[in-house]
């Protein structure tokens, strides 16, 4: 079966007032049907450059040197090559850090499900737009779909919010998922049912999912796979298992010592 | 309506009551405190006893909280007084002058907007890029350039030099021109500073990253998303500028020679008209105290999180 998402030799650089920063070097990467894959690594190891390239969120003063990124085949980066327009929001379905803030305060949910409906489904029908709206809400384990969807966002919780922000991601059917750090505004009991929520997801749909986070832990409870990421490198990649218990990398050994444990 | 919505709308109507009645209070007082009007309606060589009974018939003579007590019940039925030079209702003269401002606003306001804002747009999209620096040092000109100065350039340019437009007074839509390009210069660049401000707020928040990664097109993401949350401060600036130019567009008016409210508060200035001023002033507090509540209706209408 062939890859969802493959990265190959992806190189990308940022043009600053003082020269040129290296953002991603050379990462290899590749995603399954039904596989969540971790990308772990501190804070400006480029995990959330390696997300948000995939669908071509990249600043301005930000270019892809070498290496490409296809998606379900399809090559949509490389050098001088920005398709990503075309699997963005269809093929590809991107979860933020902020959920809460990632919804228009302006809009009632059921306009910005219905927008992205519209964007991507030729021809759909106002009901088919409601009945699909109401199917991703349920999907979203929310209880009352009816009334979410009449709401504006800063009408409900955040655990809510957060729920609604997948929503809106997977609500087009994409083959991919992407998170990036998209618990880590959460508090510890909504973090463990947003996890629980992907893992039944990527079951239900057998979507592949790419699950960018710092926390090593969280993503050994929910991935398959794990990279662990250092200075814009994928210093180490593999099974999660293989990759905690047995660190091939002294970056890994390191980060695992960092994590405070009970004994 | 929820309690506190009625308990809101309440507090905002009593505080701009209140700037009401102060405005009010301010224009009486200023009027007395410019000295004895009759000596300018009569001359300086007018005998005492013929002063005396000016006064006594403009009801000068009254005790000055009679004379403030009266003027406030005036104002509230509606009656703003008699004009001491036209020898008309002030109310009335206010009405033949307004549709002339109307006219002048709208226009300027008009143009304003349409070129103010797509510009502070473009600049706000393109954030340092030239068009932005471009756009930025046009709406910096465009707020300190004197208006009176401007206004006589584009006579000289369109109405003496090349002929093809009027340079003064009303009559015709070619008259409109001139005036309201004059009159639209400041508020423009004021819009398009603010929409640019606004804008690069708006465009810098996580939902339109999350809009954009939703696959929505550029276009949409620009007005549906960003613009309409960028709109709130630009709809206020609009709605107040449009209060300050009613009240009176003065140098506008006058470099053009154009019948409205300016004009004419000139005229009552210059001749110390003072129920004339004060009724112009009046009228000004009235339309920016009814604009205010525009402002906050319209802020509720575009945000369900003030409803």
């Amino acid at each position: 079966m062939s890859a969802l998402l493959t990265l190959s030799g992806l190189s990308i650089t940022a043009r600053l007032a003082d020269g040129e920063l290296r953002l991603l070097d050379d990462v290899d990467l590749e995603i399954r049907r039904g596989q969540i894959v971790g990308v772990v690594g501190e804070s400006g190891s480029g995990k959330t450059t390696l997300a948000r390239a995939v669908v071509g969120l990249l600043d301005r003063n930000v270019r892809v040197d070498q290496g490409t990124i296809a998606v379900a085949g399809e090559q949509v980066v490389a050098p001088g090559v920005d398709r990503t327009g075309r699997v963005r929001g269809s093929a590809v379905g991107m979860v933020f850090q902020d959920a809460s803030r990632s919804l228009n305060p302006l809009l009632k949910v059921r306009t910005q499900l219905a927008e992205v409906l519209r964007r991507h489904v030729r021809d759909i029908t106002r009901a088919e737009v409601e009945r699909r709206s109401v199917e991703v809400l349920a999907q979203m384990r929310i209880d009352d779909p009816g009334r979410v969807l009449a709401s504006y966002p800063h009408q409900l919780s955040g655990g809510l919010r957060q729920r609604v922000a997948i929503g809106l991601a997977v609500v087009t059917r994409p083959a991919l998922v992407i998170a990036d750090e998209c618990t880590t505004a959460l508090d510890v009991t909504t973090q463990t049912k947003v996890v629980d929520l992907f893992r039944t997801l990527v079951d239900e749909l057998g979507i592949g999912l790419l699950f960018v986070t710092h926390d090593l832990m969280l993503a050994s409870d929910l991935c398959d796979r794990i990279a662990v990421m250092s200075g814009g490198r994928v210093v180490e990649q593999g099974d999660a298992l293989t990759v905690l218990d047995h660190p091939q990398q002294e970056y890994t050994r390191r980060l695992l010592a960092a994590i405070p444990s009970w004994s | 309506m929820k309690a506190s919505t009625v308990r809101r709308v309440g507090g905002r109507l009593a505080s701009l009551f209140a700037s009401l009645l102060i405005a009010l209070s301010l224009a009486f007082l200023l009027g007395r405190l410019s000295g004895d009007p009759t000596a300018t309606i009569l001359g300086p060589m007018a005998p005492p006893e013929q002063r005396e009974a000016l006064r006594h018939e403009l009801g000068l003579d009254l005790p000055v909280v009679v004379q403030y007590l009266d003027y406030l019940k005036g104002v509230f039925t509606g009656d703003l007084g008699q004009s001491l030079q036209f020898y008309q209702s002030n109310t009335s003269m206010i009405a033949d002058r307004l549709p002339f401002t109307l006219q002048l606003v709208g226009a300027g306001m008009a143009l304003a907007l349409l070129v103010g804002i797509p510009l502070g747009v473009l600049a706000a999209t393109r954030e340092g890029t030239w068009w932005d620096r471009g756009a930025s040092t046009l709406a910096l000109l465009g707020q300190s350039v004197p208006v009176f100065w401007f206004g006589m350039m584009l006579v000289v340019l369109f109405a003496v030099k090349l002929g093809w437009l009027p340079a003064g007074q009303s009559g015709s839509p070619k008259h409109l021109i001139l005036p309201a390009l004059t009159m639209s210069v400041y508020p423009m660049a004021h819009i398009a500073r603010l929409t640019r401000a606004s804008m690069s707020d708006a465009l810098a928040e996580p939902y339109i990253d999350s809009a954009r990664a939703r696959g929505i097109s550029t276009r949409r993401v620009v007005w549906r998303h960003a613009f309409t949350n960028a709109m709130m401060p630009i709809l206020t600036i609009v709605v107040l500028q449009t209060g300050i130019l009613l009240s009176g567009a003065v140098a506008v008016e006058y470099v053009y020679s154009w019948p409205g409210l300016g004009q004419l508060a000139l005229q009552a200035i210059q001749f110390r008209d003072f129920p004339l001023v004060q009724a112009i002033v009046v009228f000004g507090a009235l339309v920016f105290v009814l604009l205010n509540l525009l402002v906050d209706v319209l802020h509720s209408i575009v945000d369900p999180r003030v409803r």
